[in-house]
């Protein structure tokens, strides 16, 4: 496979997971923005997701629906849905002969949707959790076109190389992004909405009910997002499937950079494989977290520098 | 409103042949259109045309045109009223296509050999040395099966009389053939069941014959020889039609970026390492191919692929070199090409050319300028005409003095009326211009053309200009069975 390819492709991939994963953000903090408005800031999903300074942030961050636009339709921010979906169709474009056909047109018409003047009205004026969850859709419609579609091959092994890679950073910035408001004190008393939206959100609720059956502890959402292998969000699930779809890309024409990419994600899965919650509370769960994201774009790098290098 | 009273209203032009028109009469071919058409309602009609434009749209089939840093999808117009050509009509223009193609390959072939047709005194020597797109960079290269034009895009227009003309040969890298294929596509959709009715000649199998010829030119004594499509890249208008041949074909699609030249050789940059390239289907122009031989400033070519060419160890399709072959002012010689090379009276007619480097042909011209249409001869996209009848004094003024400076870069015709076809604009059938570009194939097996082509439709009322740069459109193209 060109390399060229093989980068718009793990690109395009990413992209999509960058935006559902950010949609799904979005959705948990607006509904939880609508229950305790006092508790409740936007300042970490901008201060992780945006390019605003302080004093934007301070302007736009109490008005939840300056918020959604901003972070779905405003083109100079890089993470916007419009920028995301627009990102993720370039790459596309640039590839389509070696996707489906299917997959161009659902991404050609999430394309075509961000545009849509009718987005803009609904944002502005409609309820949000309808236009969030409109868009989400178009991202499972990929997935699922994607999954029914796409010739298993070299291609579908970078794809989704890039959509682990990109799912195991976001999962831990989900995590992220509420323990920061919690001072990473686990013992600190919480608004448990909270934590109920953001299982919701990435499907982890019922599972975390069977599983637990208690109420909502840090500690056990901890548990679930970073290091639970049956739940498909976690960190370690990902990584998993980051080792299984890179395996599948064994060559002996290019051993020297499989080798150098299999011992870095080797080496994070056994991290994340041999922590739990109480080692990870001693070492400093920002720490922890950062680490493991560090990791992962250094292994983002590795397949740059030996997969797809052509300029 | 039925359709049918759409079709009441329809002008005729004077002195212009139209293609379902004979006098008052629907011609026969017509016919069965005419009538399905006029059964439907006409809002009907309207929401066809939508749905033909979201189709292009939800597909893809669009051309990007970047304005502040912000890319905007636009179609290339597309009326829904297909343009349809005869068993026997066709069967004419096939063999009038075959014979030009036969001729000009072998003029090609001659040009960057031995040049018999030079010194025989057919084609003027200075006419070859002057032609910007001679290149003596292929001078005595020989390419795989003497085959330089593989894909030709010959346009043809009618005459009052319905006399088809060449009005141009496109050799070098003609586009639009996506549009034959994804136009039979819309028509499908909008008018289900009138293609078989109709007996209409299918296109699909253009990709598969070009897939065999393409591969047919590799040198190397491999199974499968490794053939891709070099693109200049996504910002290229024609960018949706490279992806959608390279996906028809499933041959790789590559950047001038993807490829490197080592030891006279092409490869492209894999994630499992350099792998040779075979043959090229480039839709790269000449200049911009290999930045070493020609325009050194190019980043869309590939150091060094004319030497791999002029090895031999890769074929590159069209071959490089074409343009001395389809400049304006060597098509005035092409009917003595047919029979020089061939021995015979050609099928298909020129357009009465003058060529302004010849003085006595030039005093002619610029007396009647107000009834020709001037053009430069290595101009394409209808840029740099002038039309004489539509031109302001100023206009004429200033083309004379461009003329002047330099009367070889110029030819002139006399304005020819091109045919007219019923089209869907505005809610109301109207006349509107057309032509016609075929597309020809030329392998080791022979030349094969695709029955079909681009009908490009002059969009604008009374505009004689079909080029989708200056507001024109297409047609689905229908070739009709025996």
């Amino acid at each position: 496979m060109l390399s060229r390819v093989a980068d718009s492709l793990y690109w395009m991939s990413r992209y999509m997971e960058r935006t559902d994963s950010i949609l799904r953000i979005l959705k948990i903090n607006y509904a939880s923005s609508q229950d305790s408005p006092d508790d409740f800031s936007w300042r970490p999903v901008l201060q992780v997701f945006g390019n605003l300074d302080d004093d934007a942030i301070s302007n736009v961050g109490e008005n939840s629906r300056a918020v959604l636009l901003y972070m779905v339709l405003d083109k100079d921010n890089s993470n916007s849905i419009f920028n995301m979906a627009t990102q993720a169709r370039e790459n596309a474009r640039g590839v389509q002969d070696n996707i489906t056909v299917e997959m161009w047109k659902c991404l050609n018409g999430f394309y075509h949707v961000v545009r849509d003047d009718r987005l803009i009205y609904a944002l502005q004026h409609g309820d949000p959790i309808t236009v969030l969850d409109s868009l989400i859709k178009e991202c499972m419609l990929y997935f699922g076109i994607t999954d029914i579609t796409m010739f298993r091959g070299e291609g579908l092994c970078f794809m989704n190389v890039g959509k682990y890679i990109e799912r195991a950073i976001q999962s831990a910035e989900i995590l992220d992004i509420k323990l920061n408001s919690l001072s990473y004190d686990l013992d600190k008393p919480t608004d448990t909405a909270y934590w109920k939206y953001l299982l919701m959100s990435i499907s982890g609720y019922s599972l975390y009910l069977k599983k637990y059956q208690s109420g909502f502890e840090a500690r056990n959402i901890i548990d679930q997002v970073l290091f639970d292998v049956n739940f498909p969000r976690s960190v370690l699930y990902s990584l998993h499937h980051l080792d299984l779809y890179f395996e599948r890309l064994r060559d002996d024409k290019n051993a020297e950079g499989f080798s150098k990419v299999h011992f870095s994600i080797g080496k994070l899965k056994s991290k994340v494989q041999y922590s739990n919650v109480q080692s990870v509370s001693n070492v400093g769960l920002h720490d922890y977290l950062t680490e493991i994201t560090t990791e992962i774009d250094e292994i983002g790098s590795t397949l740059n520098q030996y997969y797809f290098a052509y300029s | 409103m039925k359709a049918a009273e759409l079709f009441h209203k329809y002008p005729l032009t004077d002195n212009t042949w139209d293609e379902m028109y004979n006098e008052e009469s629907v011609r026969l071919h017509y016919q069965n259109v005419y009538e399905t058409l006029s059964n439907i309602p006409a809002d009907e009609l309207i929401k066809k045309e939508e749905l033909a434009k979201s189709l292009f749209m939800s597909q893809g089939i669009t051309f990007t045109v970047y304005s502040s840093g912000e890319g905007i999808e636009k179609i290339f117009p597309f009326d829904i009223i297909p343009r349809i050509i005869t068993g026997s009509e066709w069967s004419f223009i096939e063999k009038g296509i075959k014979q030009r193609l036969l001729a000009l390959n072998l003029f090609l072939k001659d040009v960057y050999h031995q040049q018999f047709i030079l010194k025989d005194g057919i084609v003027p020597v200075d006419l070859i040395y002057s032609c910007p797109h001679y290149l003596r960079e292929m001078q005595g290269v020989n390419v795989p099966h003497d085959i330089y034009i593989h894909i030709a895009g010959i346009d043809l227009i009618r005459d009052n009389d319905g006399t088809f003309y060449v009005l141009e040969d496109n050799l070098r890298t003609p586009s639009g053939v996506s549009y034959m294929i994804e136009n039979r596509e819309i028509t499908k959709r909008i008018f289900p069941d009138l293609l078989p009715q109709n007996h209409v000649r299918p296109v699909t199998q253009y990709p598969n014959i070009l897939y065999k010829n393409l591969m047919a030119l590799s040198h190397r004594q491999v199974s499968s020889p490794n053939v891709v499509m070099l693109t200049p890249g996504i910002f290229n208008s024609a960018y949706f039609e490279h992806t959608t041949l390279a996906r028809l074909m499933g041959i790789e699609l590559v950047e001038g970026r993807d490829l490197v030249v080592e030891n006279q050789k092409v490869y492209m940059k894999t994630t499992a390492g350099l792998q040779q390239v075979d043959v090229i289907y480039r839709r790269v122009d000449d200049e911009f191919l290999d930045p070493l031989v020609f325009n050194p400033d190019s980043v869309l070519g590939v150091s060094g692929v004319l030497s791999a060419y002029r090895k031999g160890n890769v074929a590159i399709v069209n071959a490089v070199g074409n343009g001395v072959a389809d400049d304006k002012a060597i098509y005035v010689y092409v009917p003595e090409m047919i029979r020089y090379y061939l021995n015979e009276e050609p099928i298909l007619k020129n357009v009465p050319t003058y060529q302004l480097g010849k003085a006595d042909e030039r005093d002619h011209v610029l007396k009647n300028i107000s009834k020709m249409v001037v053009k430069k001869t290595n101009g394409s996209g209808g840029y740099g005409m002038l039309m004489g009848h539509a031109a302001t004094d100023q206009e004429i003024n200033d083309y004379k003095q461009e003329i002047l400076k330099d009367p070889r870069q110029f030819i002139a015709q006399p304005v020819i009326s091109l045919s007219n076809a019923p089209c869907y604009v505005n809610g109301k059938v109207q006349p509107r211009r057309i032509d016609l570009r075929p597309f020809a194939l030329y392998g080791p097996d022979g030349i094969e053309i695709v029955p079909g082509g681009l009908t490009r439709v002059a969009l604008k009322e009374g505009s004689l200009v079909v080029n989708s740069s200056q507001g024109g459109g297409s047609k689905d193209t229908w070739v009709l069975a025996e």
